[in-house]
């Protein structure tokens, strides 16, 4: 993987209060890559996917999207938002829209995409996430992880140019686990660049171009899985890969 | 009650529209036939079946007008509230400090009787004035209701929409409101239900109300039973019809079927 960096983070920290949470936290990711971060609860991780799209906004340091920094300005943080797709943990479904509304809602009022023609594009989204059957429900009545595949379908209508995963499984009964990281390989073979924050080591191993690994608001250490999962490069890797079962 | 009514294959859509155009075509027939109504009671209401139909429209348009306005200045304050300008908050918060904590009828008389003198010209005519204090009135209650219903919508539904890049005013609109609004809307109806009957203090300040009507004529004819009986139904009807409606509402918004 040679492609250009299409986010590329420098030197970025972030506090909460007295508690450091990213500590000059450096690192690249490019077009088409399926970057896995792994790491401790509180490691950091989460809130660093978090500021990509300032969600979260950092305290100093500098992120860039194609080339543009990520900061306070709403007008182009509206844009760069476009551009990046983002998974929550919780889903985070519309509750008062149907499955279908999820989907269209911002497409039609950011690309201003006519009624008919953003169902269209949200019916052949639902269908590649298996769901085409679904659209007219509400997410209430759908389990888990139908939902979350929703939420899925939900970002990857605006087009987006990376896609960023906020621990998507963690809220999932064991059960419905794979049917969400079923989809999200899919995502990965069809060379969408991707931001992945999870606890599934099996989907890293598999799945990754490359696994960074989370310590106290650093990464502590980066390699491609084969490397990262057969040669730990240090206790504490191979004790939390332990923990995490693979091992 | 009459959601029931409908056929069972009816959708939740259809059932809410013909509840609510049920209800207010009711509400129509009954204040448009109210004088012809009371005339059958017997004395001595039927005499003065008339004036106690006036004195109820008078009840209700009061009721809708100030109660339209305490919704516009219930919706401005709970956003002042929660604005991320601290002036705003402020007044916000004075406004709902001087109005909660004092009483009603003082308010109608000071808007009527004080204000006049305070802000020289702004002398307001009675209906107007128990409009202004009772929207006022209404606003400051209505903050609260229309307050909790946002800060009940998860915090995850305003960064999912701000994900998708949406600006502010469409998150608000089409993802925080209309969530908020169905968590506020009990409250609401019941802050409406409220300022119908308290729309009766304007009595004070001589609108010729429903309550105005019925105690001048119990003073005239000496018969407390008749007249404040009637008096009384009269409310109950005009809040049995109003929260017809607002159930029609309520289960409009009702996607997950969990009200009976």
């Amino acid at each position: 993987m040679s492609a250009a960096p299409y986010i590329v983070v420098d030197r970025v920290c972030k506090s909460f209060g007295a508690q450091a949470v990213l500590r000059d936290v450096s690192t690249q990711f490019r077009t088409g890559e399926v970057s896995v971060i792994i790491g401790a609860s509180g490691s950091g991780k989460s809130t660093l996917l978090r500021a990509i799209n300032r969600l979260e906004p950092h305290d100093s340091g500098t992120i860039t999207i194609a080339g543009v920094p990520v900061g306070p300005d709403e007008a182009t943080l509206q844009q760069q938002r476009t551009n990046v797709g983002m998974v929550f943990q919780q889903f985070n479904l519309f509750g008062h829209m149907t499955v279908l509304d999820n989907l269209t809602l911002a497409p039609r009022r950011i690309h201003r995409t006519p009624r008919a023609q953003a169902n269209a594009q949200a019916m052949a989204l639902l269908r590649r996430v298996g769901l085409q059957e679904h659209g007219a429900k509400y997410p209430w009545q759908l389990s888990g992880g139908q939902q979350q595949r929703v939420a899925i379908a939900r970002a990857l209508a605006m087009n987006p140019k990376v896609m960023l995963f906020d621990e998507p499984t963690s809220a999932l009964d064991p059960e419905m686990v794979q049917e969400v990281l079923d989809v999200m390989r899919e995502l990965a073979r069809a060379g969408m660049t991707m931001v992945v924050v999870t606890h599934e080591m099996g989907f890293a191993r598999e799945v990754a171009d490359r696994v960074l690994f989370f310590d106290q608001g650093r990464i502590a250490h980066e390699a491609p899985p084969a490397e990262f999962f057969g040669q730990p490069a240090n206790e504490r890797i191979r004790a939390f890969i332990g923990r995490m079962g693979a091992g | 009650m009459p959601i029931g009514l409908w056929p069972a294959h009816w959708s939740r859509l259809q059932r809410s529209n013909a509840t609510l155009v049920t209800a207010l075509l009711l509400l129509v027939l009954v204040m448009a036939t109210l004088g012809w109504l009371f005339s059958w009671l017997p004395e001595p209401i039927g005499s003065s079946a008339e004036i106690f139909a006036d004195g109820a429209r008078t009840t209700l348009w009061l009721t809708l007008v100030s109660g339209a306005v305490g919704l516009v200045l219930g919706t401005a304050t709970a956003l002042a509230r929660i604005s991320r300008w601290a002036l705003l908050r402020w007044i916000a918060r004075f406004y709902l400090w001087v109005i909660r904590g004092t009483p009603l009828l003082v308010q109608i008389l000071f808007v009527y009787f004080a204000l006049p003198l305070l802000v020289p010209g702004l002398r307001l005519p009675e209906f107007a004035a128990a409009v202004l204090a009772l929207g006022l009135n209404a606003g400051a209650y209505n903050s609260e209701a229309i307050r909790a219903g946002l800060l009940a919508v998860p915090l995850g539904q305003t960064e999912a929409a701000r994900a998708l890049g949406l600006n502010r005013s469409h998150v608000f609109l089409d993802v925080v409101m209309p969530q908020a609004f169905k968590m506020a809307l009990p409250p609401l109806v019941s802050n409406f239900v409220a300022l119908l009957k308290d729309s009766s203090l304007a009595y004070a300040i001589g609108v010729v109300e429903l309550t105005n009507v019925g105690s001048r004529l119990q003073s005239t004819t000496f018969q407390p039973i008749a007249t404040l009986s009637t008096v009384a139904l009269t409310y109950l009807v005009l809040t049995t019809l109003v929260t017809q409606a607002t159930q029609a509402i309520e289960y409009r918004f009702d996607i997950e079927g969990r009200s009976q």
